[in-house]
């Protein structure tokens, strides 16, 4: 396998009792690239999401990362060997401050949650504080992170996500909820983590704005499908796509 | 000196309740000093079980095998080999966690009611073993004559004794709870399914607190049989398991003092109660009917969200950072 490969589909389904929710999906992702699944709701993008990171059990087919084969890995080993998530509901700790929270994916990250003895409030204070700096969240550090906004949820679960170091992160609708200020702020981060760090990115989105402003490259689900693919240009000429969005002007 | 000030009264609740403790039995009759010590003993237990129940969100309905295993052990050893008091308190606390990490196992496999109705019957099997196994255990006669070395055999003496090791054990207990951790058990308790995506083996980290909370059971335990002379095996019973839960409940699981707070009122009600009327269980159920319905958050609970004091807490309120 090409080593430019970081993430490899191959015919990929997946089926919930005899409902077909993704067939025969072979989709590829280089190394160091921005790329969107776009398509209509329920066409499979979170369902993939989920095949990929441990979420749910394959039906079908493999998932390679970096070439190595990961299909039906437990959970934590995927996020382990550098392919973490962030989800499209935030999935956060409500109890915990948002320092906390972001401290939490940190040590564990460096493998420092079987320390017992060591008070964790005097540990990774620098890093914790950095990225709750990078990701703008430093005003709420002491916030119990259940009462913060929806776009300040969604902040916090990329910076989750962040905090584990991956090599690539999948996120699923990163700007549902935030203003439109926001869903720029947020974007700028992923694309500068893109250029400063090479960290590969694949997300779904629905706002057409940030999916041809950031995306380098697109695939289009439809009905569990791979339809089409390409540079954003190329599928906005795309004759299968465009009838996926029905009307709708891509 | 904000920051120390803040340490202090962060601190300030254990220390009078140490001082209170240490001032205790210098004042009271004999009768009240068996009854701190039980105090002590039940809520070194409590503290131990609320690692799983507050700490990492799952209700264990069988705590008091490990408890069980940790008395007999000690008595076994003190009757049968005459090992010293405490040469058998470390090892109580290695085949409570043995005993943990064997039937753990399993246990962390399940969540939620199933978590606890398998806690709760492998509680019942270690119960029917000690109580069937006449040859070695004594069966429903228990083990007497556990009696303590000399210089602890009064009162007062074994007070003290008890006070030194769940003092010890209750530092230990805080230190885990505010450790890297500590803090992964209640990121599991507040959101399992994240916890596995930032890396984290949720299962493993379940049991190895299943085998902690399981050691510092058999540790109170082990105090329980020379401080009463005897072991029988009720305290493996599941109405035994169920001492912890309410007095997690009645003090505050969400506080790491909770579970004392909670043997305090337990067993003080219960000394007091059972000296004019022998429906205790009536008396105590009244108590946790109000608890349930008027202070959800037990008692500490109630006393933090009124901003009194800022006792150890377990994440639901937050401090000043």
């Amino acid at each position: 396998m090409n080593d430019d490969v970081i993430l490899k589909t191959d015919h990929l389904s997946k089926s919930f009792f005899k409902y077909q929710v993704l067939t025969d999906v072979n989709y590829q992702l280089k190394r160091g690239q921005i790329a969107a699944i776009i398509g209509p709701n329920g066409a499979g993008k979170s369902t993939f999401f989920n095949l990929v990171t441990g979420y749910h059990a394959v039906s079908g087919g493999n998932v390679y990362f970096r070439g190595q084969e990961i299909t039906n890995w437990a959970r934590h080993k995927i996020a382990k060997i550098g392919l973490t998530r962030a989800f499209q509901v935030s999935n956060i700790y409500p109890k915990l401050t948002t320092y906390e929270n972001v401290r939490q994916s940190i040590l564990a990250q460096q493998k420092r949650t079987l320390n017992f003895f060591t008070p964790a409030e005097r540990l990774a204070k620098d890093e914790t504080l950095g990225l709750l700096e990078t990701t703008g969240l430093s005003g709420f550090k002491n916030t119990e992170a259940g009462i913060l906004s929806q776009g300040d949820k969604k902040k916090l679960e990329l910076a989750l996500a962040l905090a584990s170091k991956p090599d690539l992160l999948l996120l699923d609708e990163p700007t549902a909820g935030m203003s439109s200020e926001e869903t720029h702020e947020t974007m700028e981060l992923v694309r500068r983590l893109n250029k400063d760090i090479g960290l590969s990115i694949l997300f779904t989105e629905h706002d057409i704005s940030v999916i041809f402003g950031y995306a380098q490259k697109l695939s289009v689900l439809h009905q569990g499908v791979l339809v089409a693919e390409g540079t954003p240009e190329e599928v906005r000429q795309n004759k299968e796509a465009q009838a996926c969005y029905l009307g709708e002007e891509i | 000196m904000e920051k120390k000030n803040n340490l202090f009264k962060k601190h300030m609740l254990p220390l009078v309740l140490f001082v209170i403790a240490l001032i205790l039995p210098l004042v009271v009759p004999e009768f009240w000093v068996h009854v701190f010590n039980e105090i002590l003993i039940l809520g070194l237990f409590a503290a131990a079980f609320n690692l799983i129940f507050g700490y990492m969100g799952q209700l264990s309905f069988g705590q008091a095998a490990y408890y069980g295993i940790g008395a007999y052990t000690t008595g076994l050893l003190m009757v049968k080999l005459q090992w010293p008091l405490f040469l058998c308190l470390p090892f109580s606390m290695i085949t409570a966690g043995i005993g943990a990490l064997i039937l753990g196992y399993f246990c962390v496999k399940l969540r939620g009611i199933y978590f606890a109705i398998l806690t709760m019957a492998f509680g019942q099997l270690v119960f029917f073993i000690i109580f069937q196994w006449y040859s070695f255990t004594g069966g429903d006669n228990g083990l007497q004559g556990i009696n303590p070395p000399l210089w602890l055999f009064k009162a007062n003496a074994y007070y003290y004794f008890s006070l030194t090791v769940v003092t010890i054990g209750m530092v230990l207990l805080y230190f885990i709870t505010e450790s890297p951790f500590g803090y992964t058990l209640k990121a599991i308790r507040d959101n399992t399914e994240r916890t596995e995506f930032i890396g984290i083996n949720v299962q493993r980290y379940m049991l190895i607190n299943f085998v902690i909370s399981g050691m510092f059971c058999g540790l109170a335990g082990a105090l329980w049989g020379p401080f009463n002379r005897s072991v029988a095996p009720d305290l493996c019973s599941w109405q035994h398991s169920g001492h912890p839960v309410f007095m997690a409940v009645m003090g505050g699981p969400y506080h790491f003092l909770g579970p004392m707070i909670g043997s305090v009122i337990f067993t003080f009600l219960n000394a007091f109660v059972t000296g004019f009327t022998e429906y205790w269980p009536l008396v105590s159920g009244v108590v946790m009917i109000l608890v349930v319905l008027l202070m959800p958050g037990g008692l500490l609970g109630i006393i933090k969200s009124k901003g009194y004091f800022s006792p150890g807490n377990v994440g639901d309120v937050k401090n000043e950072r």
